[in-house]
């Protein structure tokens, strides 16, 4: 009996290695930098270690720009799970034997770099761009309307780039509930939407949550998209941590506030989960 | 049409290497996926690069009798000791595309010397690498600013004045620079002016003053350096102040400035170039040699250095200490200050060099553009950002403050 659980747990080997060497070892030099200080060539200090930079953190000042990472995150979740849904239902109960073939094509644009994908948005969104030029053409605007670096190139970058992050589990979550449940709704005199919001989306609510989760949290660290797609007024937490290590070059700082926005992260993750959980599912 | 232009390559690979940062990218992905960043950046605008390479006759720079083959016994032809024979190898340092075409093809048959050059994604990221020692190179790029601090850093050697006689070739302003006195460590080899571009065909008026970046008449079309000390510095020279002012008063002036303009900023960015080719902005805060590549794209765009002043920044060549071949590292120092291969240089990129006596053999394009080489008058006009020590800190925390604000 112990033999076979020692043995199992050799399994956990691997998973637990990687977790430990590259996520609980670099949060902890995360953690360790964060107490240092900047010297001035742009090093790091430990010589008095203190919690200085993270009430720096915690001033004010970065009210607005975490304000503005939780909106394009929330936003870019809703609009995912928004379109994902109905491609997931779709694919699983009318992709028929094409449904591997479907699932493949949503995977596709991984086929291309991320930041490739990204550039390609530049190019549809600017002034003389793809969307303008057709938008004149047809007579609908007579000048061009900035479209790139705004707020909604953020999200419609975010949103793209993540959709098949929530398309998969949704798919998962849909193709597993049984049909059958349906139709004991419908013979119980239940209309097509009331089958679907008593029977069907409480019962893919796990797919719904995993969706939500999978774009949330890569969203709210998501600096490529605000950089390339944002602009001057479209500045995210993300891009600050990445300015501070870089331009500025205080890695301490930059530490303390990815340190802070990972603990955040991970409480608001499973704090969501915890509720969820009894909540919805019971 | 191979090479793409500096900045977008630059940009791209910036936006690469932090991709790659966030996402833990296998080797072979990497490969494929830069593969691909080529191929894009050349679909960047990068019909400067074309010109300027038809236009680059001396680029194949020999500047010795050097058919004869590849004998690394230098004939004693100006200098009167012979040479000491160089080391087999030399390991470089530099930003992708920043060196004439065969320049170091040229040295390498001159001296015998192999060459084993590595490009750097972003100034940082070099920095890093050449500050934590080890790094392996000989030779690389440090911007003029930094040479105090690398110097006290102890990341520099003095360079072998002997084996670097054509420091002649510098000219004036050159030969004795306020960041380095003597050239003791470091020979410039590149110089620009930041000012401000604009698109004519957009703006009907003549553009002369800094306050342009402030006009509501451009709003949405305006972009701005996403860089500190250049940001900083346009908005002390509307104030009057000294590009490298360390008073707390004059800083927080002019950051009141540029909280003013923040409104109206599309974007700061680093890509000048991709905002005036693709007409995003139209008027943009931007390097005059920048501007001088967008000029065959987008004829319409022109630059000027505002009439309360601009800005002039220099990139040098350094040997990093630590160095195993010394000698090849003065050599090929000494090899970029010749006419013919500074010339080259000059013709290939579109920054003008500190060089004296290239000038003879510089594309007439460049040199008849204000851009790139602007008058004397204009010249005198420029002020150079120097090191600040710790008060740099001062810039960082203004900046931070002006991003991340509402």
């Amino acid at each position: 009996m112990i033999a076979t659980r020692i043995r199992r747990a050799w399994l956990l080997l691997p998973g637990l290695g990687w977790l430990l060497l590259f996520f609980a070892v670099p949060l902890a030099i995360i953690f360790v930098v964060s107490l240092g200080q900047r010297d001035a060539f742009g090093g790091v200090s430990m010589a008095a270690p203190s919690l200085r930079n993270y009430s720096r953190a915690l001033e004010p000042d970065f009210l607005p720009t975490v304000a503005n990472s939780l909106r394009y995150a929330t936003l870019t979740t809703i609009f995912s799970i928004l379109i994902s849904y109905p491609i997931a239902y779709w694919i699983s109960r009318y992709g028929g034997r094409h449904r591997t073939l479907l699932l493949v094509l949503v995977m596709l644009p991984f086929w291309t770099s991320w930041v490739i994908r990204t550039y390609a948005w530049m190019i549809v969104l600017r002034d003389n761009g793809v969307v303008n030029s057709v938008l004149m053409s047809l007579g609908i605007i007579h000048e061009p309307i900035i479209l790139l670096n705004t707020d909604l190139a953020v999200v419609l970058g975010m949103t793209y780039g993540f959709l098949p992050f929530a398309i998969l589990p949704l798919y998962v979550s849909i193709d597993r509930l049984d049909p059958a449940l349906v139709a004991a709704a419908r013979d119980l005199y239940a209309n097509g939407r009331s089958a679907f919001i008593h029977v069907t989306l409480p019962l893919t609510m796990p797919g719904i949550i995993a969706a939500a989760l999978l774009t949330f949290i890569p969203a709210i660290g998501d600096f490529v998209t605000p950089d390339l797609l944002g602009g001057a007024q479209t500045i995210t937490i993300a891009k600050v941590i990445q300015s501070l290590f870089l331009s500025a070059q205080d890695w301490p700082y930059g530490a303390a506030l990815a340190f802070l926005l990972i603990v955040v992260t991970i409480v608001g993750t499973v704090a969501t989960l915890r509720v969820l959980r009894q909540e919805v599912i019971g | 049409m191979k090479e793409p232009d500096l900045d977008a390559t630059g940009e791209l690979e910036l936006a690469l290497a932090r991709y790659l940062a966030d996402e833990r990218i296998s080797r072979r992905d990497l490969l494929a996926r830069v593969a691909k960043v080529g191929a894009a950046a050349a679909l960047a605008p990068i019909a400067a690069a074309c010109t300027s390479a038809a236009t680059a006759a001396p680029a194949t720079p020999t500047s010795g009798p050097t058919a004869a083959g590849a004998v690394p016994t230098p004939v004693a032809t100006a200098t009167p000791t012979p040479l000491p024979s160089p080391e087999g190898q030399l390991y470089i340092y530099n930003w992708q595309d920043y060196m004439g075409t065969d320049v170091v093809s040229s040295f390498e048959k001159k001296y015998g010397v192999k060459v084993t050059q590595d490009f750097f994604p972003d100034y940082q990221t070099m920095e890093a690498k050449v500050g934590a020692g080890g790094s392996g190179y000989d030779i690389t790029f440090p911007t003029s600013v930094d040479i105090p601090k690398w110097v006290t850093r102890g990341l520099l050697v003095p360079l072998d004045q002997s084996l670097i006689p054509n420091r002649a070739n510098l000219g004036p302003a050159w030969q004795n620079p306020g960041y380095d006195p003597g050239n003791k460590y470091s020979m410039p080899y590149m110089w620009w002016t930041t000012g401000v571009a604009y698109d004519t065909s957009k703006i009907k008026e003549e553009l002369t003053s800094w306050k342009a970046l402030w006009d509501p008449r451009w709003k949405g079309h305006i972009s701005v350096l996403d860089d500190y000390r250049e940001a900083f510095g346009m908005a002390l020279i509307r104030l009057g102040y000294s590009v490298n002012t360390t008073s707390d008063k004059e800083l927080d002036a002019a950051l009141a400035l540029l909280e003013q303009q923040k409104p109206l900023v599309r974007t700061y960015t680093v890509d000048d170039i991709g905002e005036l080719s693709s007409g995003d902005s139209w008027v943009v805060h931007a390097w005059g040699s920048d501007v001088h590549q967008v000029l065959p794209e987008r004829p319409t765009v022109k630059f000027y250095t505002p009439e309360e002043g601009g800005i002039r920044g220099s990139d040098t060549m350094a040997i990093i200490s630590g160095t195993k071949h010394p000698i090849a590292a003065n050599l090929f120092i000494n090899y970029m200050l010749d006419a013919k291969i500074s010339a080259a240089n000059t013709n290939k990129i579109g920054y003008m060099g500190p060089n004296q006596a290239a000038i003879p053999y510089i594309d007439p394009n460049i040199l008849s553009d204000p851009a790139v080489n602007p008058a004397d008058a204009v010249v005198a006009k420029l002020q150079e950002l120097l090191d600040l020590g710790p008060d740099l800190q001062k810039y960082n925390d203004r900046w931070l403050k002006l991003r991340s604000g509402a």
